[in-house]
């Protein structure tokens, strides 16, 4: 069987992908900030001279980082519930999201915290800065713009991962596409269409990441 | 000891000091003291444990044996009656830090942030004063360091010159009664020394405590009171630059001198 490509009817169900694309966009999303409190905080307790948060640490990385993503998802979504813990679908993919992505975050800022020369933090030091203040206020902001570019992967491959959180009916991008081809049965107009639309929210996010890079440069911020 | 110090106690006091990396034991049983207003050069080749030593004064480094004292408080360690000392509290290490600036070899200046923030940050979060005290400060400093028109720059749109001077304000609008400078001119152009060792002179003109690692023999012979010589982790030779530039007693001393000369010929 073969035919010839209508994309009237994609244009017919934009509304229903487009709504898929806003939950997708909306999972991502709050998985990214997730995992940045997941991510740094972790890392904090990587790089911690106290053995045993190094430790618990180093297995959540292991842990986190092995398990597939599919995996983990189905393991959040079958598991809370049998704790006694009832969650809707999209906070369940929000966690699971967020933790993988912690993971990967939490060696993206090892590297970052690595790469700064340890003169900064002593400089701090001799002035009686705490340890805190240190990390809130020297170290941290130079990480992050150090490993910007590396955290802006990270994030567009966040966004990809979410089209797996249709396995626990999520009904995001990709699920909203399988129901729409249920219901017309043209898979090649659809899926090419929410390729598109991945690519669109992709390109997006790695704008958003030029413009705090341009716009930290621009202050005469960004030395490397 | 010079005339300066003729009656007062020494504000820095180093007995017996040793440090190990490792295996390797890099300060062998040091003893050092600084009176007020002193300038105090420590000199040696690489590698001779001085800028370990500058950095033991305010516990940058931990040091295993002997002690430091500033203003006769014992640094790094607490004293615990009837036992052994044990390492300082965090709280107790940071207020102990109080009388001491330190400049250092590569600047340290906080790249994300302004030369005025760079000056500013330590006043408002260490000492608590209000953003507009603190800047006032800050840009009196930088003035006096000659940098009043760059409050704005960021560090990496100075020269190293101008950045080791505006490190240099930001240790100062602290108003430590020691300066600790840890080879300030060794990473600077031939060209962009001068300013700062004018900074330097003027400061030690003003009666500031100065410890100066350095390899500036000129600016030794002409601001030290006293000089230091170090080698393999223990003082070799010590007193007045003139007596030390001019008739080195140990054969060590003279080499040290003889191969500067050689090169700086």
């Amino acid at each position: 069987m073969s035919h010839v490509p209508d994309f009237s009817i994609a244009v017919a169900h934009l509304p229903a992908l487009l709504q898929g694309a806003a939950v997708t966009l909306g999972v991502s999303l709050a998985s990214i900030v997730a995992g940045l409190g997941v991510g740094m905080a972790v890392c904090l307790c990587r790089i911690s001279r106290r053995r045993p948060l190094a430790w618990a640490a180093r297995a959540f990385i292991s842990a986190l980082r092995g398990i597939p993503i599919l995996v983990l998802l189905l393991i959040v979504f079958y598991m809370l519930p049998l704790a006694g813990i009832e969650l809707p679908p999209v906070a369940a993919a929000i966690i699971a999201l967020s933790l993988n992505s912690g993971a990967f975050q939490a060696e993206i800022y090892r590297g970052g915290f690595a790469s700064i020369p340890p003169g900064q933090a002593e400089a701090a030091r001799a002035l009686g800065m705490g340890e805190g203040r240190i990390l809130r206020r020297i170290l941290i902001p130079q990480v992050l713009v150090r490993v910007l570019p590396s955290l802006v992967n990270e994030l567009i491959m966040l966004l990809k991962n979410s089209s797996l959180t249709s396995a626990i009916t999520v009904v995001e991008l990709l699920r909203a596409s399988q129901q729409v081809v249920a219901a017309t049965y043209r898979p090649t107009e659809i899926y090419l269409t929410a390729a598109l639309l991945y690519v669109v929210m992709n390109t997006g996010l790695s704008a958003l990441g030029g413009m705090v890079r341009a716009r930290l440069a621009g202050r005469g911020r960004v030395t490397a | 000891m010079s005339k300066k110090a003729a009656s007062l106690p020494p504000i820095i006091e180093i007995r017996k000091l040793r440090k190990r990396f490792g295996g390797t034991e890099v300060l062998r049983g040091i003893d050092l003291r600084v009176y007020p207003s002193e300038v105090v050069c420590l000199i040696g080749p690489s590698g001779s444990g001085k800028s370990t030593l500058l950095r033991c004064i305010n516990v940058l480094e931990t040091y295993d044996e002997g002690e430091v004292r500033v203003n006769g408080e014992l640094m790094g360690y607490e004293e615990v009656f009837g036992r052994d000392r044990r390492r300082a509290s965090p709280a107790r290490l940071r207020e102990s830090r109080r009388d001491l600036g330190m400049v250092f070899q590569q600047f340290n200046l906080w790249p994300h942030m302004s030369a005025q923030d760079n000056v500013t940050e330590a006043l408002v979060s260490v000492r608590g004063k209000s953003r507009a005290q603190a800047e006032a400060l800050g840009t009196a400093m930088l003035e006096k360091v000659g940098l009043a028109d760059k409050l704005d720059s960021y560090p990496a749109n100075l020269s190293g010159g101008q950045q080791q001077r505006v490190a240099i304000a930001r240790a100062l609008a602290m108003e430590p009664s020691i300066m600790l400078f840890d080879e300030p001119t060794s990473a600077l152009d031939p060209e962009l020394v001068g300013d700062v060792l004018e900074v330097m002179r003027s400061l030690a003109a003003e009666g500031m405590t100065m410890v100066v690692v350095t390899h500036e023999m000129g600016f030794a012979a002409e601001v030290a009171d006293r000089v230091y010589f170090l080698e393999g982790g223990q003082v070799v030779e010590e007193g007045p630059p003139a007596e030390l530039f001019n008739a080195p007693k140990s054969p060590r001393l003279g080499a040290f001198l003889s191969g500067w000369n050689r090169r700086n010929a």
